[in-house]
């Protein structure tokens, strides 16, 4: 005979469910805003990411032209110390989860 | 340490303060850029918020700050690695409010191109954008010479 488990509470099912997402991976998305000089995007991505000048203007553009890009991806925590940090500079970035992994 | 002296025009700069100090009160209770938060824990969202709004509030302060007496008897403001930072940053944040409070009207694809007609404006609306390019220009210029100092503090 095989004894139940017990039973699973809701509070437990939410817990376990935020492990879940914590330990997933997460995007940092840069949105476009009309505002904010390309120099000055660059600027911050250099600061932030430590991105070379090339790299920099390629996010930038992607910012610009296709309205968003992914500038890092990885652990939860870390996301959400880059999108205080860009928030901080006044760009437009959301966390997101990335669901190909 | 690197320093740059800008030399500005009093009688154009010294009206478009009023706009940047009317705004300023108002960067110090609300968030410049608006912000998602997603998913945060309300608590952890709250301290976000109030994280951020310090910091822009002391940003702001320091963009005042370079109007200083040297400023109203000489015009001279300075830029240096300490102050370079936060003023690029303020300016940001200046920036994005008076498009929200004086500049919806001209439109996003207007005031990305910056091909204004000034004397089509109203006059707070003039003013306004007037100071959205000072503050324009103010950022190309640290960004210009000090962006090594910023990269590196």
């Amino acid at each position: 005979m095989i004894r139940a488990g017990p039973k699973t509470s809701p509070a437990s099912e939410t817990l376990a469910h935020t492990e879940l997402e914590l330990s997933g991976r997460w995007r940092v998305v840069v949105l476009n805003d009309p505002v904010n000089l390309m120099s000055y995007v660059m600027l911050v991505f250099k600061k932030i990411f430590g991105f070379n000048e090339t790299t920099a203007r390629r996010h930038m553009l992607q910012v610009h032209e296709q309205g968003r890009s992914v500038v890092w991806t990885g652990l939860r925590e870390k996301a959400e110390a880059y999108v205080f940090t860009l928030q901080q500079w006044h760009l437009t970035a959301v966390l997101e989860s990335d669901e190909t992994h | 340490m690197k320093r740059i002296e800008v030399k500005l025009s009093l009688p154009v700069v010294a009206p478009l303060l009023d706009v940047i100090r009317e705004l300023a009160d108002g960067l110090g209770r609300k968030l410049a850029a608006p912000q998602e938060f997603g998913d945060l824990d309300p608590e952890f969202r709250d301290a976000w918020h109030g994280d951020l709004l310090a910091d822009q509030k002391a940003d702001v302060g320091q963009l005042l700050a370079l109007f200083d007496d040297e400023f109203f008897t000489e015009g001279i403001v300075a830029f240096d690695e300490d102050n370079a930072e936060p003023i690029v940053r303020a300016c940001a944040a200046v920036r994005l409010r008076l498009r929200e409070v004086f500049l919806r009207g001209l439109g996003d694809d207007t005031l990305e191109g910056g091909d204004v007609e000034l004397g089509d404006l109203s006059e707070p609306v003039r003013k306004a954008f007037m100071c959205y390019l000072f503050l324009a220009t103010v950022q190309e210029l640290i960004i210009q010479h000090l962006d090594s100092s910023i990269i590196d503090s």
